[in-house]
């Protein structure tokens, strides 16, 4: 088997475009892999008893690129056997029950890639400059992940 | 001369996106935010909840020594909600 076809791959990609959950599994999906594990977050249509209409996102680009690389890089050093992970994050307006972000991980074993996109997600939400907008019906609000650790939780 | 970078709710605050800002070549954290909030007083508001990216690094709203270069970028960043 031709190993070097194969070389561990980050697929990190911010868009405006509505997300392919089948394109973004197939970036990840090896024949040395027998687990493919992913995570789907889509827009909810409510938010302490008020109606959520759609939620709009914003990115430092650049950095949130480098902060996610970051990101795989610590998913490489925790589970070694992971081989490719693809991150695709939606940007601008996205519309209830809409995916915003899918991430997918591919290992031999399922215990790594799903502990791996857990740990994706969940790192994502603390660290990574990206910001959601809500809208309501007649107002909106920027949100602030419990995650990140600059914001306050008490105002 | 540096660029400053506005994201969120502190782009609404400070009214603009981008701008290029001339400080000192070395100031702490917190006297670049004095910088910045002489040009945008509203920012003040969200004072205890942004931190600073400076050349895409976090850096902390405290006594941390920086050494600019011009040209280089530096973003506020209030609390992220991506995901």
């Amino acid at each position: 088997m031709d190993e070097s076809e194969d070389v561990p791959k980050d697929f990190i990609k911010l868009k405006s475009e509505r997300l392919s959950v089948d394109e973004v599994s197939e970036l990840v999906v090896s024949p040395c892999c027998g687990a493919v594990s992913l995570f789907i977050g889509t827009t909810r249509n409510n938010f302490e008893g008020k109606n959520v209409i759609h939620l709009e996102y914003e990115a430092y680009t650049s950095m949130a690129e480098s902060e996610i690389q970051k990101i795989c890089r610590d998913i490489r050093q925790k589970w070694p056997s992971v081989r490719h992970i693809a991150v695709h994050h939606r940007l601008g307006v996205v519309p209830v029950t809409e995916a915003s972000i899918i991430i997918a991980v591919s290992s031999p074993h399922r215990a790594e890639s799903l502990e791996a996109v857990t740990y994706c997600i969940n790192t994502l939400k603390a660290s990574v400059p990206i910001w959601k907008k809500e809208f309501y019906e007649d107002e909106y609000s920027w949100k602030e992940n419990k995650e990140c650790f600059w914001a306050n939780s008490e105002k | 001369q540096v660029s400053v970078l506005y994201f969120a709710r502190s782009a609404e605050l400070a009214g603009l996106r981008c701008e290029s800002l001339r400080v000192p070549r070395q100031l702490t954290a917190l006297q670049l935010w004095e910088e910045i909030v002489r040009v945008h007083p509203r920012l003040a508001d969200i004072r205890d909840q942004v931190v600073f990216a400076v050349r895409q690094e976090y850096v902390l709203l405290e006594d941390q020594l920086l050494v600019l270069q011009p040209g280089d970028e530096i973003a506020i960043i209030p609390p992220v909600s991506g995901g």
